[in-house]
């Protein structure tokens, strides 16, 4: 229905970034598929997975190599088949941060986000060698907060 | 729930094209194989649960002010190309499917 007199609301503006799909979601959210991969200036290391169609929901991630720079994980074949990686220089990989609070921070290095750089599909990955590795492997948080 | 009652070597198939086979029985280790599609994950129970705990937790409702990193993390520059925005993942370990 057209109304003549309604008053034009300006949408919020779309944040920009780069599109990403995780056909099967992430564990717990397999529902929600469609994400914006947003870095922002002065925010690096962090990145944001934005849910596409609700900006207001975001997930932090983290380059997992900053944290820990011999992170060394493993992929399972049937991920690495569903994805169409032929080698690493395929993927971009990410770990998901849960902000505790203002001086704590975590990673989770069991099940890093894991996406086709050319085809920009990811899928979260519970790698083979997670009994290795923190669900929540605490961030270097600065003890001084500005 | 359906119990059924397995040998190894023997299988189930699951809505035609999932089969779990038991392998062998090591002391009170039952080993699992299972085919399934690509398209259909499949979890140890307890690493499924606590991932998901963990994206629950992570989910942020609003716009959060980062954390500020330690010492070991470097700034950036300003200068740095938008896309792709991170350098590729060096030391993943690709399985051969």
């Amino acid at each position: 229905m057209k109304c003549a007199e309604s008053i034009e609301l300006e949408p919020p503006p779309a944040p920009t970034g780069n599109p990403v799909r995780l056909p099967m979601g992430l564990l717990g959210f397999e529902q929600i598929k469609d994400y914006l991969l947003v870095v922002n200036p002065g925010e690096e290391p962090f990145a944001w997975l934005r849910v596409e169609d609700n900006i207001a929901l975001a997930f932090v991630v983290i380059d997992p190599f900053v944290v820990m720079p011999d992170y060394n994980p493993d992929i399972p074949p049937a991920d690495v088949e569903f994805l169409g990686l032929k080698n690493a220089n395929d993927a971009l990989l990410f770990g998901i941060v849960t902000v505790h609070g203002a001086s704590q921070a975590t990673v989770n290095l069991k099940g890093p986000v894991v996406i086709n750089r050319h085809t920009h599909t990811g899928k979260q990955v519970i790698i083979t060698n997670a009994a290795q590795y923190s669900v929540q492997h605490p961030l270097p948080v600065a003890d001084n907060v500005a | 729930m359906l119990i059924l009652s397995r040998k190894p070597g023997e299988s189930i198939v699951i809505d035609g094209h999932i089969r779990v086979k038991v392998m062998r029985l090591e002391g009170d280790v039952v080993k699992l194989g299972i085919e399934a599609p690509v398209t259909v994950p499949v979890h140890r129970q307890e690493v499924y649960e606590e991932i998901q705990r963990s994206n629950q937790q992570a989910l942020t409702k609003q716009s959060s002010p980062l954390p500020k990193l330690a010492g070991a993390v470097k700034p950036s520059g300003a200068a740095r190309p938008p896309a792709p925005p991170v350098p590729p993942a060096k030391k993943m370990n690709l399985s051969k499917p």
